[in-house]
Formats: structure tokens, C-alpha cells, sequence
């Protein structure tokens, strides 16, 4: 299978797949695994015409998969940040273990309700899927504590040799990625769905995303707040290269103030019933 | 996406992994990555596609000839049944393409083998057993005595 992906014709130069899987070998391959599934879930996408909440059955593990696979191949990349040691220890090694079967467990769960034209999220008819909800809910703050135990570990490596605005970033990003995500998903999962307001079933939507144009959409503070391992290191790399040492960091700092104030307040708008983009 | 849209398109490809099976002593390696490796993938992600969309819509099974013909009453589930015949069929021509090149068997033995997986599968490889069964007793060394 890899003669087909990394065929003579590419450069001697990067190989990405090999990089990801030498940094954080489970991590890439659950990361791959979630890839390669879309291929037959799109599939199912385009000849499945049930709906459910007013949309295609698939689209949400659609997006599942394409939202695990940049988490897990996120993670996968900065774990070449981590502590000198931390990957050959034997706790780190069963923690990733675990991450990787809540993340298995999650795709199981929904896919197997799209297979039965079900809902998966706010389930509410009275069988096994209503039952398990909240454990799925367990289990998806499981998985997600990787950014909680990555943000620690790098950001308390006296020993780091990366710039330190760059580190700040990656671990100012990371455990705002856990607190913003716990909040918003929290304030989701406890409703009745994601709109908020006006739009029970939104009738206008933005586009891909799919957030309420007309009411509020929870999804919306969701969104930025998983974002904030990509958007703060984004900043921070920035910040590295552009800013001398102690400004980078201060810089840094303000940024992912900022940054979790604005996930705050869209998560407010929508539950004040109102939408980000009108 | 209409089944009988996607019965032409499994079809074309499926054809064109039989023409460079056909072409293989030209391009080995090529041929092999076609039909052993794309265009079976290929098929089979239409495959498991058509399967989680139509599967609990189906009835019957597979623990009864009837209920195997109830499970072909769904359209979309007959539909997924012939890919996978084409995709498997396929794989085992190329299958059959690399065991008679490691064989040093001549090429002409192998073509007529080939329509016959691809028309009648597991007559294909049944032929493709006894030329090599054969041919083996032929050209294995004698006792020593």
C-alpha cells in the first residue's frame, strides 16, 4: 500500500507519513485508519439517502473522521516536543494505547447509528443509544486529554530546546484546547441539540461547517476552541521567529488570552440564541 | 448516485484491470499495482460504501440459500454483491499473473485463464490449479535413485 502513496516520482526529500509515524506511531496510524475511512463512508454519502436531523446520515461521521484524523496527526507531530523519555515510558505508552480505543470506540458508535439511520448525538429513543450517550461523552473527554497531558508535559520541560514563545504556544494551545473543548462540548451535550434559538432546524446554514445562520450554534465555540492547538502554535511559531525571546512569549500569552476570550463569547452568542456569521 | 451508474462504472474498471493483466509481461509491476492493489481497493470502498448505506435494509442473510435470494431483493445489496465478484475475480487473476511468473510458466498458458476468472471465477482458478498441478508432476526431477 505505501508503493502507491510514496511512488519514485516524489522528491528525496520529506517524507510526512514516515515522519508522523516515527514521531508517535499509534497516534499516526488511528490518524490514517480515520483518513482512510471517509473513503467509504463518502461513498455511502452519495447512494444513502436517509437523513437524520434534516441531514445526510454520513455527514457527521464524515466529519468526525476528518476532525479525529487532524487531532490524532496533530498530536502526532508535536510529540516530537515531549520530554526527552516520555514516549519509551511505559505509562505514556498504555495512556496512548487507550486514547487510540476511546478514539476506535467513538467511530464504532458513529458510525454503527448511521448504519442504522439513527442519531448518534441527542438520541432519544429510549434504547442502547440514548443509554450510552453520556459514556460516549466520558470517553470523548478521555481522548481529549491527550492535549491536557501534552500542554503539561511540554510546558513544564525545563530542558526544551525550543524557542520558548514557540513552546508557550504549544502548551498554552493544548491545555486551552482541553478547558475551551470540556466547556463547549459540555454546554452542548447537556442541551436538546446545537441550535440554540430561532433555528430548531436551521434553515440557512454557513456553508461545509453547516453553523445556524438564523439562531444561535454551539457547534461554533466547539469549533474554535478544538482549533486552539492549531491556531495558538500557529502564533507562537510566528511570535518565535519575528519576536526576541521574553516579547515572544508575552506576545504569545496575550494571544491566547484573546483567543479564549473570543471562544467565550461566541459560545455566550449562541446560547443567547444568536449566530456568528448572519 | 444511481446503482446501474455505478454497475458501469465497476464494470469499465474492472475491464480495464483485466486488459493490463492481459499486458503484464510488458509491464509487470504496473499491471500487478492496477489490478491487484487500485482497482480492487477501489471496488471495495464502493463495496463497504453500498454496504453501510443498504445494509439494514435488506432482508434475508446467509444462512439459507432463500435467505440469501431475499438479500438479493434489494437492489443496491445485489449491486454490492457483483462488485465484490468483480473485485475478488480480479484480485485472483492477478494473483493467478504472479504465481506463473514465480512458476516460470509460460504466458500463453496463463491467458486463457484469464477470461475465465474473469467470466466464471472460480473456474478460472480452478484451471489455473490443474495447469500447475500438472505441470509440476511434469517438470519435477525423478527419484533418485
Amino acid at each position: 500500500m505505501s508503493a502507491l502513496v510514496a511512488s519514485r516520482a516524489a522528491p528525496a526529500g520529506f517524507d510526512l507519513i514516515g515522519e508522523l509515524r516515527r514521531r508517535e506511531p499509534r497516534f499516526a496510524a488511528m490518524g490514517l485508519i480515520m483518513l482512510m475511512l471517509a473513503l467509504p463512508t463518502a461513498f455511502a454519502a452519495l447512494v444513502d439517502t436517509r437523513m437524520v436531523g434534516g441531514v445526510g446520515v454520513w455527514i457527521k461521521p464524515l466529519k468526525f473522521q476528518a476532525s479525529l484524523a487532524a487531532y490524532l496527526l496533530t498530536l502526532a507531530w508535536f510529540a516530537a516536543f515531549l520530554p526527552v523519555g516520555v514516549r519509551e515510558s511505559r505509562w505514556y505508552r498504555r495512556y496512548a494505547s487507550v486514547v487510540v480505543a476511546l478514539v476506535g470506540a467513538e467511530m464504532l458508535w458513529l458510525m454503527g447509528a448511521s448504519v442504522f439511520g439513527v442519531a448518534s448525538h441527542f438520541n432519544r429513543d429510549g434504547g442502547f443509544l440514548e443509554a450510552i450517550y453520556p459514556v460516549m461523552g466520558l470517553f470523548a473527554i478521555g481522548l481529549s486529554s491527550a492535549t491536557l497531558v501534552y500542554g503539561v508535559l511540554i510546558g513544564r520541560d525545563a530542558r526544551s530546546p525550543l524557542a520558548p514563545a514557540f513552546r508557550a504556544s504549544l502548551s498554552l494551545g493544548l491545555v486551552l484546547t482541553f478547558v475551551l473543548t470540556v466547556l463547549a462540548a459540555g454546554f452542548l451535550a447537556g442541551g436538546q441539540g446545537h441550535f440554540v434559538g430561532e433555528a430548531a432546524a436551521a434553515a440557512r446554514e454557513v456553508p461545509v461547517l453547516g453553523w445556524a445562520r438564523d439562531g444561535g450554534d454551539l457547534r461554533v465555540a466547539h469549533f474554535f476552541a478544538t482549533h486552539a492547538m492549531h491556531v495558538i502554535p500557529a502564533f507562537g511559531l510566528a511570535a518565535a521567529l519575528l519576536l526576541p525571546g521574553r516579547r515572544g512569549v508575552l506576545a504569545v500569552r496575550l494571544f491566547a488570552v484573546a483567543f479564549a476570550a473570543f471562544t467565550g463569547f461566541v459560545l455566550v452568542q449562541a446560547t443567547r440564541g444568536l449566530p456568528l456569521i448572519g | 448516485m444511481d446503482a446501474d451508474l455505478i454497475f458501469s462504472a465497476g464494470g469499465t474498471m474492472a475491464m480495464a484491470g483485466w486488459l493490463a493483466l492481459l499486458a503484464s509481461p510488458l509491464a509487470p509491476r504496473a499491471a500487478d499495482a492496477i489490478a491487484a492493489q487500485a482497482i480492487p481497493l477501489l471496488l471495495s470502498i464502493a463495496y463497504a460504501g453500498l454496504i453501510l448505506a443498504f445494509w439494514t435494509s435488506g432482508e434475508g442473510g446467509f444462512d439459507s440459500l432463500d435467505n440469501v435470494a431475499r438479500l438479493f431483493q434489494t437492489r443496491e445489496l445485489l449491486l454490492a454483491g457483483w462488485l465484490h465478484y468483480l473485485a475478488f475475480d480480479l484480485f485472483v487473476g492477478a494473483w493467478i499473473v504472479r504465481t506463473a511468473r514465480t512458476a516460470a510458466m509460460p504466458f500463453w498458458m496463463v491467458v486463457p485463464c484469464l477470461p475465465a476468472t474473469f467470466l466464471f471465477g472460480p473456474a478460472g482458478y480452478l484451471a489455473f490449479s490443474m495447469i500447475r498441478f500438472a505441470r509440476a508432476r511434469a517438470t519435477a526431477p525423478r527419484f533418485a535413485a
